[in-house]
C-alpha cells in the first residue's frame, strides 16, 4: 500500500502547470493592485512624523481624526449628504423607471435613453453647471426667479448642504434609474394582477403590492447610492469646500493638501471611510443574495403589465418632460452658453452682444488643454482595454476553471469596489512615492489607479457573459486538441465579445470623467481633463472651463460612437 | 598722450575682464548653463502658482529663449504645492526643480529642509527685503479692494479701506480666507497698533464677509456679481478683465504688497535647468517678461505694464514672516474661520 502513494522520484518537480500558473499570476496582479495600496494606507495611518522624515508608530492620528471638535460636524454632514442624495436620486430614478417601464405615459420610450444621458456629463462639470444655475447672487435660476416673482432674496443657494445633495443626486439618477428599471422588468406581474382582480385600483395596487415587492431591491439600491455618495468628491470639492461644509472625502483631501500635510490624520480618516464603504458594500451583496432566495424564478414567460394611468398619464408626461428639460438639459445648455461668454454674466442683451468664439480660439493654442486631452484619451482607452483583458481572464478562471481557491480571485477582484477614489489616490501616492519603480507623477500611476478601481465593473460584464457560455464549446475545442490558451483565444474570447464591448465602453466613460482619484495623482504633465477643469475653475477662468467641458463631452460622445460602430460590426450577432 | 591714456585704460579693462574670465563673480553665463541644462534632459519641473493666464505668456518665452527645454508646470494653490513637495520628500523623492510661490510658503518649504541655499548673481540687483539666502523675489502682489460697477454707484465707490465700515456694505463683501497679510500689514504699517487693526477688522467682520478660496476665483465671482466688493483681491487680476468689458473696477489708493519668491529645490532632478530658470526669471530680461505676462515685477528697474501698484503701500517684508502664525490665529478668530 505504502509504495503506491510514493511518487516516483522522476515525477517530483517544481515546474508549474500553465493552467495553474495563470491563476497564480492573476492573484498576484490583483493583490498588487488592490491589497498593497491598502496596506500602505493602513501603515501610514499609524505613523507620525516627529522630525522631517522620521516616523514613529502611534494611535494619535485616530484621535485627531475621530475625537476632534470637527468630528461630529464632519460625520453629520457626511451622513446627511449621503442619505439625502441617496433618497433623492432613488426617488427620481424610481419614478422615472416606473413611468417609462410600467405605465402608459405618452412618449415614454423616448425618455429611456434621455434618462441615461447625464452619465456622459462628468461630475466636475455637473457641479460647475449647477453653480452657474443656482449660485445665490448670479445663478441664472435665482436671477430669473427673483425677476419673475419680484423676490428680495435668491430662493436657492447651491453653496449649502441641500445644494450638494441636489447636485450629486441628479448626477446619480441614471444609476438609480438603470437599477430600478432592471427591478421593474424582473417583477412577476401575477401578484399585481391578483390585486387588480380583487378590486384594488391603480394607486392601491401600486402602494400595497408593487411597492412592497420592490422593498428588498429598493433597500439595496438605496444602500449602493448611499455608499457612492459617501465616496464622491466632486460636489464636496466644488461646492462643499467653498461653502465650508466638510464631509469625509473633503477632510481627507484637505489633510493631504493643506500645509503642513497631515498624512496620519488623512490616513485615519481614509481607513474609516474605507470601512464604512466596505460595510455598505457587504450589506448590499448580502441583501441582493438574500433577495434571490425569495425570487420565484419560473419558466413562465411573463411581461410585466402596464398600469393604466388614465388622465393622470399626462401628469406623468409632464413630470418626464420637465425632468428632462430642467434637470438633464439645463446643465448642458448653461455650459454651452457660458462657453461663448468672455466672462460669466447673467443672460441679457448686453451679454448676447458679447458672445464670441474666443474661448474656443483660446483653447486652440492652449497647450495644457491639448496635453490633458491626450492624457485623458490615452488613459481611458488603456484603462478600458487592460481592465477588460484582465477581468475576462479572471472571470474565466473563477467561473470556468474549477480550480480550488478560484473564489479568492473573485474576492480580490471585488475588493476595489469598496475603495473610495480619494482613498485610492492617497494610498497610491504613499505607495509609489516611495516605490522603486519611477511612475509617481506620470500617467502610469493613474493607469494603475483607474484599472484597479474599475476591475469590479469589468468583472461584472465579463463574468455575466462568461457564465452564459456553455462549457461544452470549450470542451469541444480542447477535445480537438486545442491548448488552453488557444481555446481561450479562439473560442471563449470571441463569444465574450459583446459583453466585453459593453464593459469597455462603460469603463472608457467612467475613466474619461474620473476625478476623485486623479485629483491627488495627476500633476503637471500627467494632468487629465477633469483636473484641468478643476484647476482652471479654481483660477477663475470659468467660461474657458465651460468651453473645455463642451469639447470634453463632444470627444467622449465621438469616441464612444466610433468604438460602438466599429465593434458592433465585428461583434458576434446572436 | 591722450591716445596712450585711452589704450592703457582699455588695457586694464581687458586685463581685468581676462582675470575674471568675462563672467559675473559667482557663476557662468545663462548660455553656458543652457548647454548643461539641455544635457540634463531638457525638462524643468516648475512648481508654481502662476495662473494659466500669466503662465502662457511667460513660460513659452523661456522655452523659446532656451531651445531644447520644456517646462512641466505643476500648478496648484501654494499650500497644495508645498504639501506635494513635502509628500514627495517623505517618500525620498525630489521631483520639483523650481518653486515659485508666495514667500511665506517658500519659507515653509525651507523649514522642511527642501530648498537649496543659493546666492544668485541676479539677486544683487534687489534691495535687502526682496531676497534671502534661499530665495529671490519673482514678483509682488498687491492686495486691493475691487468692486462690481453694476452694484456700486459711482458716488459710492470706496476711496480707502475705511469706507467699507459704512453699513451699506453689510452682506455685500467677499474676501479670501487665508489673507492674514491684511491684518498684519494694517497692524504693523497702517495703524502701527495691533489693537487698532484688530478693532478695524472686527468691524469689517460685523459686515458679514463671505469667504471664497483662491484670488482668481474671487475676481471671477466679483465679475459675475456674487458680491458688491472684494476686500482682498489681487490688483493684477483686474486690468485684463476690465479690457474684456467686465463690470469691475479697483482701488489703488492704498493696499498691501506681498512677495512671491523663486527658490531651487535641494536635490533637484535638473539642477542646472533649475538654476537657469531661477536666474533668468530674476534677471532684468526675465522680469520684463513677467511684466509682459501681467505680473508685477519685483526688480527695482522694471515697471509693471498695467496699473497695479498702489499709491500708499503697506509692504510685508521677509522679516514679518515669523509673525504670520500670530496674526493667522487672530485673523481666524476675528472671522471665525477654520
Amino acid at each position: 500500500m505504502a509504495t503506491a502513494t510514493v511518487a516516483r522520484p522522476g515525477r517530483v518537480s517544481f515546474s508549474l502547470d500553465p493552467a495553474l500558473l495563470i491563476p497564480l499570476v492573476g492573484a498576484g496582479v490583483l493583490v498588487y493592485l488592490a491589497v498593497l495600496p491598502l496596506l500602505m494606507l493602513l501603515v501610514g495611518s499609524f505613523q507620525a512624523e516627529v522630525a522631517p522624515r522620521e516616523f514613529i508608530y502611534t494611535l494619535k492620528n485616530y484621535q485627531a481624526a475621530y475625537a476632534s471638535e470637527y468630528t461630529y460636524s464632519t460625520f453629520m454632514n457626511s451622513l446627511i449628504f449621503a442619505s439625502g442624495a441617496a433618497i433623492l436620486s432613488f426617488s427620481l430614478g424610481t419614478v422615472l423607471a416606473w413611468l417609462t417601464e410600467r405605465t402608459n405615459t405618452p412618449l415614454r420610450r423616448i425618455f429611456v435613453p434621455l434618462a441615461v444621458v447625464p452619465l456622459i456629463l462628468p461630475g466636475v462639470l455637473e457641479s460647475i453647471a449647477w453653480i452657474f444655475l443656482l449660485s445665490p447672487k448670479f445663478g441664472y435660476v435665482n436671477v430669473w426667479l427673483m425677476n419673475l416673482l419680484g423676490l428680495e432674496s435668491p430662493p436657492f443657494n447651491v453653496f449649502s448642504l441641500p445644494g450638494m445633495i441636489w447636485v450629486h443626486a441628479v448626477g446619480q439618477v441614471p444609476l438609480a434609474f438603470l437599477l430600478m428599471v432592471a427591478a421593474f422588468k424582473s417583477m412577476d406581474p401575477s401578484l399585481e394582477e391578483s390585486a387588480m382582480m380583487s378590486g384594488a385600483n391603480t394607486l392601491q395596487t401600486f402602494r400595497r403590492v408593487t411597492l412592497k415587492l420592490l422593498l428588498p431591491t429598493a433597500g439595496s439600491v438605496l444602500l449602493i447610492l448611499f455608499v457612492r455618495t459617501l465616496e464622491s468628491f466632486e460636489a464636496p470639492a466644488l461646492i462643499g469646500i467653498p461653502a465650508r461644509i466638510y464631509v469625509y472625502t473633503s477632510e481627507i483631501y484637505l489633510a493631504f493638501n493643506d500645509y503642513p500635510p497631515d498624512y496620519g490624520r488623512g490616513g485615519a480618516l481614509a481607513v474609516g471611510l474605507l470601512l464604512l464603504s466596505a460595510v455598505g458594500v457587504w450589506l448590499y451583496t448580502r441583501a441582493t443574495k438574500e433577495g434571490k432566495k425569495f425570487q420565484t424564478v419560473t419558466g413562465k414567460a411573463f411581461r410585466p403589465r402596464q398600469f393604466e394611468l388614465g388622465a393622470l398619464r399626462w401628469v406623468g408626461f409632464g413630470f418626464l418632460t420637465s425632468y428632462f428639460l430642467f434637470v438633464v438639459l439645463l446643465p448642458f445648455l448653461v455650459l454651452f452658453w457660458a462657453s461663448f461668454l468672455p466672462f460669466f454674466a447673467t443672460p441679457s442683451w448686453d451679454a448676447v452682444s458679447k458672445l464670441s468664439l474666443d474661448n474656443y480660439r483660446y483653447l486652440h493654442g492652449f497647450r495644457p488643454f491639448w496635453d490633458a486631452m491626450q492624457n485623458s484619451i490615452i488613459l481611458a482607452t488603456l484603462t478600458a482595454t487592460v481592465a477588460m483583458m484582465l477581468t475576462s481572464l479572471v472571470a474565466w478562471i473563477v467561473y470556468k476553471s474549477r480550480l480550488p481557491g478560484a473564489w479568492i480571485l473573485d474576492f480580490l477582484a471585488f475588493v476595489p469596489i469598496t475603495i473610495p477614489g480619494i482613498v485610492m489616490g492617497m494610498s497610491l501616492i504613499l505607495l509609489y512615492v516611495a516605490f522603486p519603480i519611477p511612475i509617481y507623477g506620470t500617467i502610469w500611476v493613474l493607469l494603475i489607479a483607474y484599472v484597479t478601481r474599475y476591475i469590479p465593473y469589468g468583472m461584472r460584464s465579463a463574468s455575466g457573459s462568461i457564465m452564459q457560455i456553455h462549457s461544452e464549446l470549450e470542451e469541444a475545442a480542447s477535445a480537438s486538441g486545442a491548448s488552453w490558451w488557444e481555446t481561450f483565444k479562439r473560442v471563449t474570447l470571441p463569444l465574450l465579445r459583446p459583453g466585453l464591448v459593453a464593459g469597455w465602453i462603460y469603463i472608457f466613460i467612467v475613466s474619461f470623467r474620473e476625478f476623485s482619484t486623479s485629483v491627488l495623482l495627476a500633476t503637471g504633465d500627467s494632468r487629465v481633463l477633469s483636473i484641468l477643469l478643476f484647476n482652471m475653475f479654481e483660477q477663475g477662468q470659468v467660461t474657458v472651463v465651460a468651453a473645455i467641458g463642451i469639447l470634453m463631452i463632444a470627444t467622449l460622445l465621438t469616441i464612444v460612437a466610433i468604438f460602438y460602430k466599429f465593434t458592433g460590426r465585428v461583434g458576434i450577432q446572436s | 598722450m591722450a591716445l596712450l591714456k585711452r589704450f592703457s585704460s582699455l588695457y586694464f579693462a581687458v586685463l581685468f575682464l581676462g582675470l575674471i574670465g568675462f563672467r559675473p563673480a559667482s557663476g557662468e553665463t545663462l548660455d553656458e548653463i543652457h548647454q548643461k541644462a539641455v544635457k540634463e534632459g531638457g525638462t524643468l519641473n516648475f512648481y508654481g502658482t502662476l495662473a494659466q493666464v500669466n503662465a502662457e505668456k511667460i513660460l513659452p518665452v523661456f522655452e523659446k529663449r532656451f531651445p531644447g527645454i520644456k517646462i512641466n508646470h505643476v500648478d496648484a494653490t501654494s499650500d497644495k504645492l508645498v504639501a506635494r513637495a513635502v509628500t514627495e520628500a517623505r517618500g525620498g523623492k525630489t521631483l520639483g526643480d523650481v518653486l515659485q510661490i508666495p514667500l511665506e510658503n517658500v519659507v515653509q518649504a525651507h523649514d522642511q529642509g527642501l530648498l537649496l541655499d543659493t546666492n544668485l548673481p541676479e539677486s544683487s540687483d534687489y534691495p535687502v527685503g526682496l531676497k534671502g539666502s534661499f530665495w529671490v523675489a519673482s514678483d509682488l502682489q498687491y492686495f486691493i479692494a475691487a468692486w462690481n460697477t453694476n452694484q456700486v454707484k459711482k458716488e459710492e465707490e470706496p476711496k480707502t479701506y475705511d469706507d467699507f465700515l459704512n453699513p451699506r456694505w453689510k452682506g455685500r463683501l467677499i474676501a479670501e480666507p487665508r489673507d492674514l497679510e491684511m491684518l498684519l500689514a494694517f497692524a504693523k504699517y497702517r495703524f502701527k497698533s495691533d489693537e487698532k487693526a484688530i478693532e478695524f477688522w472686527k468691524k469689517i467682520a460685523a459686515q458679514n464677509v463671505e469667504f471664497h478660496k483662491g484670488h482668481s476665483q474671487l475676481a471671477e465671482l466679483l465679475v459675475a456679481g456674487q458680491a458688491a466688493a472684494c476686500l482682498t483681491c489681487y490688483s493684477h487680476h483686474y486690468p485684463s478683465r476690465i479690457k474684456k468689458g467686465a463690470p469691475v473696477n479697483y482701488m489703488l489708493s492704498e493696499g498691501v504688497a506681498s512677495i512671491n519668491g523663486t527658490a531651487i529645490f535641494k536635490g533637484a532632478p535638473h539642477p542646472n535647468t533649475a538654476l537657469l530658470f531661477a536666474r533668468w526669471i530674476g534677471s532684468l530680461e526675465g522680469q520684463k517678461v513677467m511684466a509682459q505676462g501681467g505680473r508685477n515685477p519685483a526688480h527695482p528697474k522694471v515697471e509693471p505694464v498695467e496699473k497695479t501698484r498702489t499709491a500708499k503701500t503697506y509692504f510685508i517684508t521677509a522679516s514679518d514672516l515669523k509673525e504670520f502664525p500670530k496674526y493667522d490665529k487672530i485673523w481666524k478668530e476675528i472671522f471665525k474661520l477654520r
